[in-house]
């Protein structure tokens, strides 16, 4: 009964005093929006990541030459990696379900007719279908003979398609890669965008032939493997560098001369971009919490000495400290929940907006943030609201009623 | 109907009648600011029976307000005891007080003290939201009607005449149905004519058998009272029947 009539008459101060309370209220606004906002940017971000990563092929790994950073990388002789090392470790990586050698280039020109179009190219094997879980959809993948036997054929992904204003019909037709005659014959199902780059801007031609047409490339060769299972990822990390050094030759205080990156490794560095964008979150809602706490707690301070003589009047027909430290809490609470409301609405508002940028992830707002934004609004009423109630509780109701 | 002279038994011995809706003895209230002593009671004896009708008169500073408020259990006394309606309320704990103000004592204020944004039946209904009665709407509507506001229910304070906002007043101090009406100067902010009719209605809840205690430096209004209880320098100076005034000084009419 009492809970009711306090939450009334809140409401009813509040409405009473609408700027004043909104005005009040614009720190906690502020903290909750910002939190429903970047937790779901992050949560779609996060989401989207992992996804995109689960695409690149499962127990996926990356290997690559690189000089290590430091004198200890100076002192090192020539870093490479050749197609020797790629059969020493097909041959002895047990824990490897396959192994694709992958020559990349950045931009290569593909050109059909008149038309001519810049694109990515991968030079790879066969397995490195299912390594990277690149399966065609129309015509064929790559053979082993296409790899063994250097055949000028190739696979298209979707965008290139599009550039070169061509359908599927193209399957069985030649173009010109980098100025050599090619032969298409598959088309990669789409994958689409990751943050604005397309992952179907892609033609993947056999490795040895990539090998031929960029003699430079020979020894550095980067890989792309994959463990028998997930379980398996870790020792076969450890498989292919206890190879690779032995191979190198490296001494124990010897740097790799390699990179190594397994999925989860990915992950993770993502997962810390995250937790660093949480911990600015953290920063921005405290600061805004104790700006709107403090706003609000002296509003109710105003609010009791304004209202002294109703103090003292309530008192003198019955109101105990507790009822008047009830009702000037509830009413802290109900100006605080303003506040997380306001910022609630808005988090969606400004989600809303951002999510209608083309190249935004899918971006949803968790159930779990809002009740977390109506969580630390109504905690921060109780917490900033506790000590303007208390002096109202506590006030003599004879001069609360004298109060001019 | 008259008191008995002073000094009474304690409350247990006049158990054979209804106990004394007031019982006063030896109530000092002294307030200290500095070093200096403030002895706005200085130990009062009074009994007030059910249904008397109460006037308490004296000079400015003589200590009627603080009386009001020890009474009213809106303060402790500094020394002495109090019963109220037979229970022994000196020392009670701040919940204990408000209780009891809250069931026991109406208030009647010289300002009327109505909440702005309420209306005159949610200013009534107050005092049943804190002893947690069920049937508030009800009550708070019975109340005004005995106040002969049942067509202002929905008024808020700022659209009624002082009159008709003292009226609520009264009803919200009725609606408890309490022992005890205290009124410190109820009529101070009216016009001669409606404090007449605040006192017709004081006289009209008196007949009704309420017990009312009211504060007035008015001698023809303190006339209309059974009896005058007058302080002088926090004592009782004189206590005897208004109306009939072998009055001195101060009356005057
Ligand atoms: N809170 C207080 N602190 C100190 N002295 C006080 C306090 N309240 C009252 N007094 C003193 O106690 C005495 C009695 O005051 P009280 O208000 O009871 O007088 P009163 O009879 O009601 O006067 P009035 O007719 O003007 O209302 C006065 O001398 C006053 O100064
Ligand atoms: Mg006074």
């Amino acid at each position: 009964m009492l809970i009711l009539a306090n939450v009334r008459g809140a409401l009813e101060q509040v409405w009473a005093n609408r700027l004043r309370s909104v005005l009040t209220v614009l720190g906690i606004v502020i903290a909750v929006t910002s939190t429903i906002t970047v937790v779901s940017v992050v949560q779609g971000f996060t989401g989207y990541v992992s996804d995109f990563l689960q695409g690149l092929g499962t127990n996926a790994m990356w290997i690559w030459p690189e000089r290590p950073g430091g004198e200890a990388g100076k002192r090192l002789g020539r870093v490479t990696l050749d197609l020797k090392d790629v059969q020493a470790l097909q041959a002895e990586c047990s824990t490897l379900r396959s192994l694709s050698p992958l020559i990349p280039r950045p931009s290569a020109t593909v050109s059909m007719g008149r038309t001519e179009v810049t694109t990515q190219l991968e030079g790879v094997s066969a397995e490195y279908h299912t390594i990277r879980n690149l399966p065609v959809e129309v015509g064929r993948p790559f053979t082993f003979l296409d790899i063994e036997r250097r055949h000028p054929v190739c696979v298209l992904g979707r965008e290139v398609l599009r550039k070169l204003e061509r359908g599927d019909d193209i399957v069985g037709r030649t173009l010109l890669v980098d100025g050599r005659r090619f032969r298409v014959v598959g088309i990669l199902a789409e994958k689409g965008s990751v943050l604005g780059n397309s992952q179907d801007d892609l033609v993947l031609i056999p490795y040895t032939m990539a090998l031929t047409m960029y003699p430079s490339t020979r020894t550095t060769i980067a890989l792309a493997a994959q463990a028998l299972d997930e379980a398996q990822v870790p020792e076969a990390k450890a498989q292919v560098v206890s190879i690779l050094r032995r191979r190198h030759r490296l001494d124990a205080y010897q740097p790799n001369d390699f990179q190594i990156r397994t999925q989860d490794e990915i992950l993770t560095a993502f997962n810390s971009i995250s937790i660093v964008a949480t911990a600015v979150l953290a920063g921005i809602v405290g600061i805004s919490l104790l700006v709107g706490g403090i706003g609000i707690m002296n509003v109710m301070l105003v609010s009791v000495t304004e209202r002294t003589r109703e103090i003292g009047l309530r008192k003198a027909v019955g109101a105990r400290r507790r009822d008047i430290m009830l009702q000037f809490l509830t009413e802290a609470v109900c100006l605080s929940l303003l506040g997380g409301g306001l910022g609630v609405g808005l988090g969606y508002g400004i989600t809303a907006i951002v999510s209608l940028h083309p190249q935004m992830v899918d971006v949803a707002v968790p159930a779990w943030a809002v009740l977390l934004g109506f969580g630390i609004s109504a905690g921060t009423g109780v917490a900033f609201g506790i000590l303007p109630a208390l002096k109202a509780a506590l006030l003599n109701p004879i001069d609360a009623l004298r109060h001019e | 109907m008259t008191a008995d002279p002073l000094p009474l038994p304690e409350p247990a011995a006049a158990a054979d009648g209804p106990p004394p809706v007031i019982l006063l003895r030896g109530v000092t209230k002294v307030y200290r600011m500095g070093l200096e002593e403030v002895r706005a009671l200085d130990g009062v004896d009074l009994r007030i029976d059910p249904n008397e009708f109460v006037a308490i008169m004296g000079p400015s500073g003589s200590g009627k307000s603080t009386l009001m408020n020890i009474l009213g259990l809106l303060d402790v006394p500094t020394g002495g005891r109090y019963w109220l309606a037979g229970r022994d309320v000196a020392r009670l704990s701040q919940s204990e007080q408000a209780r009891e103000r809250g069931r026991r004592i109406g208030f009647v204020f010289q300002t009327f003290e109505l909440l702005p944004r309420q209306t005159a039946l949610q200013n009534v209904e107050l005092p049943l939201i804190y002893s947690g009665v069920r049937d508030r709407r009800a009550r708070a509507a019975e109340a005004l009607r005995q106040v002969g506001l049942a067509d202002r229910m929905t008024h808020r304070p700022n659209q009624m005449s002082g009159g008709q906002r003292q009226r609520v007043a009264i009803a919200r101090a009725l609606v408890q149905e309490p022992a005890l009406i205290l009124a410190d100067e109820p009529t101070g902010n009216l016009d001669t004519r409606t404090s007449e009719e605040i006192l017709d209605l004081f006289d009209d809840l008196h007949d009704r058998g309420q017990t009312i205690v009211l504060v007035t430096h008015e001698p023809d209004i303190a006339a209309r009272c059974r009896r005058v209880v007058r302080l002088r320098d926090g004592r009782v100076e004189s206590d005897g029947p208004g109306g009939l005034s072998e009055d001195r000084e101060t009356i005057s009419c």
